[in-house]
């Protein structure tokens, strides 16, 4: 008898072995069960666990794992057994019998712990409660379905339930064969399936897994999984680990002639193999070498003067500025998420090569609406090309609507959590004969422009893309001269030269024949060149005469206040967004910029405050007197109460005569500044 | 016992058909507005104004009916040339359609209509007026720029150049790439010129150069700024070229007077022929009435010559002004910015101003020789008399006296012939101890002069132009020629 329990403790610890993918809990319990009763005949204590078991997994039936099923099924067995030596619960025995058949019409009860009497019961409900089939399956190792289902690999059923039923036999390269059966009870039911060979099959091994596979152009799956250790001899002869290796994949419907069979993955050279004649005449199974797919990377720099997280195709790639990152080959959509502002670009990385993107917070633009409810005409084309926006936007960084989230819900939660600097509203707006689309770009401080679209015309956001695409010029190349285009003059003719140039010894009212050796006939060439960059500009007064050297100087531009080239609401967050980071001249003359930005919108007492920041070291061109006249502007719009401010203002204007507007060479500031004073102080 | 308050109750059918009537009065104005614009593209006017007027009677508060005074303004003012008949017009826009974006428009051309009418400062006020009120009312049309353009403009033609600048600096603020802008952007350079910054000026026309080249207004500046750059920076002594154009000789009929266009043209008036004539390249066409012995010769609008005779301003054949008795001997007429024609008189003290209806009215003056105009709105005199050149303002006062021969080495006694060009330079021939060509500034600074002798040149000189080339023409009466200097 201990001997007998010895041995049922190692089957028990056996098959508690293959249930690792259960509960562990359960599985424990279900050992623990099969322990009490064998180490220690504890029927009761074994009868209880097992009841706890079978409690757990019944009511999940329908998706347990095969494992699960064989552990239920185990269980019933334990119960059957158990309850038919107590007298009191011999009565349900039947019901643990009938309840494995139910679960698994193959499955076969242990005859080393049941006992003849339980054997012969179980055949007898087994009998009762189906029919018997015998299959024959040629070739072997294909699929077997029963009404629909597939069996496991190599399951040949004996047990079906009676009735009509449906069986498919299907292997690759095979034509697959269905037959309808009426099965019945204790009538033995015959069934063969001999299927037809169709075409030639090749199965492919591939480093690494997950490579799609497609044949002849088409898409046919994609390796997985890794390959077994019968497969190593395999793996050897191409040298690699059979560990990085996938399991087979079987590629069928290769039909007589030749055929093309392209690997891809991501971050790998694709590869294509070409099967000759051979592998389809006659059909056959083939077992292709393994095919090794080489990396396929390129490098990624991405400069920024403010830290922030890099994302690539919306993976997070570590943090920005990053040098020399090996990233795969091939498109990527590029996404920085700063503190405030995002960058966005879409990028091609060359194999082997490296790729530099400088990046900068650009505003946030959230696309609101238009609402679910909003119906027109065009309506999903006009939803299909607001979502292309992102890719023909180069200077703001989209975000599409949040699924579920009405427009109102989404820019409280935008402006409540500061996830944007700009909003884009989509307001259908019904006409006498049509619906047109108000579209109205704003900053979350409120400042808006509105556009006015047709769903139906060719490119309804055309104008919105260019206005928002059109970048003003801030600066332009300048030396610190006056030039002029004058007839019969060998060059471009100084006008005037400033401090810097005149130390270096040009010479005013001659012109400039030669810039870097080479010949310069106007103002405009002239102006070529200096847009080529450099440090330092050289140049000749006449030819075979002295180089002069003067340093290549930015001189600030004004914004214009109200062009039509441009988004206003985009510019002045773009501006915003850039103070953060700016200082010196650079944080002055983009103050400025966002004073005139603030004028468009006539918020005159918000360019006011920018103004009164702004800080120039230079008293030439676009400098301390040009801010000084915005100010006296602003505060004459602010109403007279402010005019003592606005004459402080530009009597301090006049303090910088050689400060102009508009750019190095537009007019001086001092007549205007006096002449507001005039108006000012009659 | 309460009492419940009555109600007007109004049956719901009267109430529907209230609506659809409304409804279909405002689907009769578009629909009749629309008949009109198809007519009137068709250039079926008569029948545009027609199917306007219509829309006016049937729906006159609908905004198609402000839409429809401003077509018909338009056309009034730009197609049948009758801004009498547009003000009307835009009066009731302004009066009964103030609220519609039309109403911005009708400010602005009504602007434009009485600014084209004014003669004299005074009569800008109104016009200035509706721009600014344009500008206040509609800061965000897009004609904001154009009316701020007409606010520099009006106060060009007023003569009070930094008020000008301000205006014509808010067109370039709001959009320097506009072409309104390069309309203001050269206006803008002319007024710091005749502010006396030259510099800036120059700075400003080859900004503007480029910055639009390819406007017509950069055509301009580039001659504007050549000629600037010529006669007052490098300053080359005066060298003829010759007989003009192109070497001709013995061409003309005793030329005497000579006179430019707006746009730079050359006009001869030929004694002989007793008539003017346009130079177009080499050839020569008819322009103006005739008349004897014409002491000036003025361009008039539609590049009109018109000829100072002794009596009167013949502006056309059979088409003349009579001067005001005991305007004895004329000597010398301009056009100032105000269409006003400024006639000089060589024995009487006075300056008679003809209004462009022909209306005269005189100031006291210096007996005369010679008149020029001057493009900052006055004129220059030469007074024999007082041996000096007299820069006049815009209403005939004077500026500043510039004594004969001052700066050159020898004095001159008389001029012969006295002109300007656009931009300011004034040039005399000369006659006395020195003989010969003498260039002024805007400010009357001597800024280059040449004696006939050492031009090389012998003949009578008796008329003198300025070119847009920086060269001078002078007319030989006795060799029929013209020579030019460079």
């Amino acid at each position: 008898m201990r001997r007998t329990l010895c041995l049922l403790f190692c089957l028990l610890l056996a098959f508690g072995g293959a249930l690792g993918a259960q509960e562990p809990a359960l599985r424990e319990t279900f050992q623990e069960a099969k322990a009490l009763w064998a180490t220690q005949g504890d029927r009761d204590g074994a009868t209880a666990r097992f009841e706890q078991v079978q409690a757990a997994l019944q009511p999940q039936v329908q998706t347990l794992s095969p494992e699960g099923i064989r552990m239920l099924c185990e269980t019933y067995n334990w119960l059957a057994v158990l309850d038919d030596r107590n007298p009191a619960r011999k009565a349900r025995v039947a019901g643990h019998l009938d309840a494995i058949l139910d679960l698994d019409p193959e499955f076969e009860i242990d005859r080393n712990l049941s006992n003849t009497r339980l054997q012969t019961a179980f055949d007898g409900i087994r009998n009762q409660k189906l029919a018997r089939i015998t299959l024959t399956l040629q070739p072997e190792g294909g699929v077997l379905t029963v009404d629909g289902k597939a069996r496991p690999a190599g399951s040949v059923p004996r047990f079906l339930q009676p009735g009509l039923r449906t069986l498919a036999y299907a292997k690759p390269g095979y034509e697959t064969v269905a037959q309808e059966v009426e099965l019945a009870l204790k009538v033995p039911k015959p069934l063969a399936f001999e299927l037809r060979r169709t075409s030639s099959t090749v199965t492919i091994h591939t480093i690494p897994s997950g490579v799609e596979v497609l044949l002849d152009g088409k898409p046919v799956g994609t390796t997985q999984g890794m390959a077994s250790g019968a497969d190593r001899p395999l793996a050897e002869k191409v040298g690699v680990p059979v560990e990085q290796m996938s399991e087979g994949f079987v590629v069928a419907g290769l039909t007589e002639g030749r055929h093309l069979l392209e690997l891809r993955a991501p971050c790998h050279r694709p590869r294509r193999l070409e099967l000759d004649a051979s592998f389809s005449i006659p059909f056959a199974d083939h077992v292709l070498e393994p095919a090794k797919l080489e990396l396929s990377q390129g490098t990624l720099t991405v400069r920024s003067t403010v830290p922030g997280e890099l994302l690539l195709d919306g993976k997070l790639m570590g943090t920005v500025p990053v040098q020399d990152l090996a990233v795969c080959a091939g498109p990527h959509q590029l996404q920085v998420r700063y503190p405030a502002g995002g960058f966005t670009q879409a990028i091609e990385v060359p194999e082997g090569q490296a790729v530099v993107v400088a990046a900068r917070p650009k505003p946030r633009m959230a696309v609101l609406g238009p609402v679910d409810e909003a119906a027109f005409t065009g309506r999903d084309r006009f939803l299909q090309l607001l979502g292309s926006l992102d890719s023909r936007l180069t200077q703001v960084a989209v975000l599409p609507p949040q699924a579920g989230e009405t427009p109102e819900q989404a820019e409280a939660r935008l402006k409540a959590a500061g996830g944007a600097e700009l909003l884009l509203q989509v307001h259908p707006v019904r006409t006498a004969t049509a619906h047109e689309i108000e579209l109205v770009v704003s900053t979350l401080q409120g400042e808006q422009e509105r556009f006015r679209v047709k769903p139906l015309e060719q490119d309804p956001f055309g104008d919105l893309v260019a206005r928002m695409n059109q970048v003003p010029r801030e600066v332009r190349p300048h030396l610190g001269m006056v030039l002029l285009d004058v007839p019969g003059q060998a060059g471009p003719w100084v006008l005037s030269v400033g401090p810097e140039a005149q130390a270096a010894g040009v010479e005013p009212r001659k012109p400039i024949v030669e810039v870097g050796g080479q010949p310069v006939a106007s103002v405009a060439e002239f102006q070529a060149r200096l847009q080529q960059g450099g440090d330092v500009v050289e140049f000749r007064q006449a030819a075979g005469g002295p180089v002069k050297a003067l340093p290549l100087r930015q001189a600030p531009l004004e914004l214009p206040v109200a062009s039509a080239a441009f988004c206003y609401p985009l510019v002045l967050a773009d501006l915003r967004l850039r103070l953060k980071g700016a200082a010196g001249e650079e944080a002055g003359r983009l103050r400025l910029w966002q004073a005139l930005a603030l004028m468009h919108f006539r918020r005159y007492d918000k360019a006011l405050e920018v103004l009164r920041e702004a800080r120039a070291g230079a008293a030439r061109g676009v400098s301390q007197g040009t801010y000084d006249y915005y100010a006296g502007l602003c505060l004459q719009r602010l109403g007279q109460t402010y005019g003592p401010e606005a004459t402080q203002a530009y009597r301090q204007a006049l303090q910088f005569p050689h400060a102009t507007l508009f750019g190095p060479e537009g007019p001086r500031v001092a007549p205007l500044a006096q002449r507001a004073l005039d108006d000012l102080n009659p | 016992m309460s009492v419940r308050p009555r109600r007007l109750i109004i049956p719901p059918v009267i109430l529907s058909l209230a609506l659809v009537l409304g409804a279909q009065e405002a689907d009769l104005a578009e629909r009749l507005f629309r008949s009109g614009e198809r007519a009137y593209g068709a250039r079926s006017h008569a029948e545009a104004l027609e199917t306007w007027n219509q829309l006016l009677q049937q729906a006159p508060t609908s905004p198609f009916a402000a839409q429809a005074l401003l077509r018909m303004a338009r056309h009034f003012a730009e197609v049948e040339q009758k801004p009498e008949a547009a003000l009307p017009l835009l009066d009731r826009i302004k009066a009964e359609h103030m609220a519609t974006p039309w109403a911005a428009e009708a400010l602005l051309m009504r602007g434009r209509l009485l600014a084209s009418r004014a003669a004299k400062p005074s009569d800008l006020r109104e016009a200035v007026a509706e721009f600014h009120r344009m500008v206040d009312l509609f800061p965000d049309h897009v004609a904001v720029p154009e009316a701020r353009l007409q606010l520099g403009l009006a106060a060009v033609r007023q003569t009070q150049w930094d008020r000008a600048l301000v205006h014509l600096a808010d067109v370039l603020r709001l959009d320097p790439a506009t072409p309104i802008a390069a309309q203001a952007w050269l206006q803008m350079a002319e007024c710091l010129d005749w502010m006396g910054d030259l510099e800036g000026c120059l700075r400003l026309l080859q900004g503007l150069r480029s910055a639009h080249p390819e406007r017509p207004e950069a055509a301009e500046a580039a001659w504007r700024l050549a000629v600037r750059v010529k006669h007052r920076l490098i300053r080359p002594p005066f060298r003829s070229t010759g007989p003009w154009p192109a070497g001709r000789q013995k061409w003309l009929k005793t030329p005497t007077l000579l006179g430019t266009g707006a746009d730079g043209g050359l006009f001869i008036y030929q004694s002989d022929l007793d008539r003017a004539f346009r130079l177009t390249g080499s050839e020569l066409a008819a322009s103006g009435g005739t008349a004897k012995d014409a002491r000036a010769l003025v361009v008039g609008p539609g590049h009109q010559a018109w000829l100072l005779t002794r009596t009167g301003v013949v502006k056309g054949e059979g088409e003349v002004w009579p001067l005001p008795e005991g305007a004895s001997n004329p000597v010398g007429a301009c056009r100032d910015a105000w269409g006003q024609l400024w006639v000089a008189d060589g024995k009487v003290g006075t300056l008679t101003l003809l209004s462009p209806e022909g209306q005269p009215r005189s100031l006291p003056s210096p007996a005369a020789v010679a008149l020029a105009g001057l493009p900052s709105g006055g004129a220059v005199l030469a007074s024999d008399a007082n041996r000096s050149l007299l820069f006049l303002d815009a209403v005939g006062q004077t500026r500043f006296t510039v004594p004969y021969g001052q700066g050159l080495p020898k004095a001159f006694t008389s001029v012969v012939a006295l002109c300007s060009d656009p931009v300011g330079h004034v040039a005399a021939l000369v006659d006395g101890a020195f003989e010969g060509v003498v260039l002024w500034g805007p400010d009357g600074t001597l800024l280059r002069h040449a004696t006939l002798e050492s031009l090389g040149l012998k003949g009578r000189f008796r008329a003198i132009a300025l070119d847009r080339e920086g060269g001078v023409i002078l007319a030989d009466r006795s060799n029929d020629l013209l020579i030019r200097l460079d």
